[in-house]
């Protein structure tokens, strides 16, 4: 099976596992298509809990002058 | 003047040019005050400007029209003008040249000029409105640090997710305000994985919600690059930031609901989908088992419809037949192991009622499981390099090392040749 490599979003990923149930339960698949199905599933369901698993809740927190991320633009006073 | 008697006697007209004298001295000034019973009359207008006092007040009517924008009754403005005394009914009034609105009305009318330049550049379209992710990566929150706004957002939001939050610290009123939030918008643009962005301030006077107003502050909310959520103010105030936001909400608290699923609810949509999979598996293996069936039958049947001379010809072709048919739906079975102990793996992890709905996976697997097949003393022929069954003389060449999985135990063998 092969699947992009792109890694998905959270709601990729949401949106294909869904279509995969959908298609899944709807039947009208046959057997060696409905594993495929299956395991694509796992690997969105897996996608969605890493991406869920990922929040920590953590803040940072920054000063609008901050130019450490804005690359550049050190000598524009705030 | 003249003197009757003991007693000088002044004419009225003495009395106003005297007092005509001393006013004269008042230079031209700027006033600030109400406007009053305005009205138009022969090539002039009229209204009264009052503070704690009053003063009537005259304006030419051509300068009048073509003032930016025309003071009403109850406008505040600033006028300029001199005092004017008329010495004929000994009557002061003030003569006024320019007329500013002040205060709030002052502000309103610059909004209004943002929000129709804004509008003639198309940045308030509803289809510029982009829709929100459902999970955002990492938050970018441009508020001010010691503002209620920061924790009636950061509040709301981890109650319903654990969401990784970015806060840009811009001062949210005042002169620099516009300036800073904007490049907190620059700045949270040029940060990876920030996918919304919340602007948010409490409520306050519409003076303290200038910054949000600002044009500057509006265009460069409508070229962020990912969505923005305008939380500015109480629910009566309306700026033009919300306006050109991709989602308004009425106060801060309110924004966590748009930019966060709640984490329960995506948890038990992930559950409902793997329940779903595993449904949907077991229902597909039943069909194709029972197709399969049918099938056998069907040949049998036909067999022994076209004369058949024996009923032991027709057991063989049967004992051939069933175990052919039946070859294909296992083979797709033999991967199912792999894919439950991934699910396993991931329910494990997991709350107790995933742990419950694990078992009767884990029990619906076993059924699937070609272990059984291969004990009635069918073999299954796998690539040594993966695992993966092989199910056709397509895929294997001669010389090519297969592994042959039996009921006891595993041989390696070599393909001689192949005949597809």
């Amino acid at each position: 099976m092969t699947e992009d490599t792109a890694p998905l979003s959270f709601e990729q990923a949401l949106a294909r596992l869904d279509e995969v149930v959908t298609r899944l339960e709807g039947g009208e698949v046959g057997l060696e298509e409905a594993v495929g199905l299956f395991e694509q599933g796992q690997a969105y369901l897996a996608t969605c809990r890493e991406r869920l698993a990922r929040a920590q809740q953590r803040i940072e927190e920054l000063t609008s002058a901050s130019n450490a991320i804005s690359g550049g633009e050190q000598d524009e006073p705030f | 003047m003249k003197t009757v008697g003991a007693r000088q006697v002044w004419a009225i007209e003495e009395v106003t040019a005297a007092l005509g004298r001393r006013l004269a001295g008042i230079p031209s000034v700027w006033v600030e005050a109400e406007v009053q019973n305005l009205r138009h009359r022969a090539g002039q207008v009229y209204f009264t400007l009052r503070d704690t006092h009053q003063i009537d007040a005259s304006m030419r009517s051509v300068l009048f029209e073509r003032l930016a924008v025309r003071p009403e009754d109850g406008s505040l403005v600033q006028a300029y003008g001199r005092v004017e005394f008329w010495a004929d009914r000994a009557q002061i009034s003030m003569r006024i040249e320019r007329m500013e609105l002040a205060g709030e009305g002052l502000l309103l009318a610059q909004i209004e000029a943002t929000k129709a330049r804004l509008a003639r550049d198309g940045l308030l379209a509803d289809a510029r409105k982009r829709p929100l992710p459902v999970l955002p990566r990492r938050i970018g929150l441009v508020t001010s640090a010691v503002g209620a706004a920061r924790n009636d957002v950061l509040n709301n939001l981890w109650a319903r997710f654990p969401a990784d939050v970015v806060l840009v610290d811009v001062p949210v009123q005042g002169e620099g305000a516009p300036r800073a939030i904007v490049r907190a918008l620059e700045v949270l643009n040029a940060i990876p994985e920030v996918d919304v962005i919340i602007v948010a301030r409490g409520g306050g006077a519409l003076e303290d919600l200038m910054a949000f107003n600002d044009e500057q502050v509006c265009r460069a909310v409508a070229a962020s690059g990912v969505p923005v959520v305008s939380a500015v103010g109480h629910e009566k105030d309306v700026t033009v930031c919300d306006l050109v936001a991709d989602r308004r909400v009425s106060t801060p608290t309110a924004a966590a609901e748009v930019v966060v699923a709640d984490k329960v609810s995506l948890d038990a949509q992930l559950a409902a989908a793997e329940r779903g999979l595993v449904r949907g598996l077991a229902r597909v293996r039943e069909s194709s088992a029972t197709r399969v069936d049918q099938r056998t039958h069907a040949l049998i049947a036909a067999l022994r419809a076209v004369g058949a001379r024996s009923d032991s010809r027709v057991a063989a072709a049967q004992s051939r037949l069933a175990p052919a048919l039946r070859r294909v739906a296992d083979a797709s079975a033999l991967r199912l192991p792999l894919a439950g102990d991934r699910l396993e793996r991931a329910a494990r992890a997991r709350s107790a009622t995933a742990e419950r709905h694990l078992a009767a996976s884990a029990a619906l697997l076993a059924v699937l499981s070609p272990s059984r097949t291969v004990a009635r003393g069918y073999v299954i022929v796998r690539d040594p390099a993966d695992a993966r069954p092989l199910v056709s003389a397509a895929d294997l060449r001669p010389g090519d090392m297969v592994e042959l999985e039996m009921r006891d135990g595993r041989v390696d063998a070599t393909v001689k040749g192949a005949r597809g």
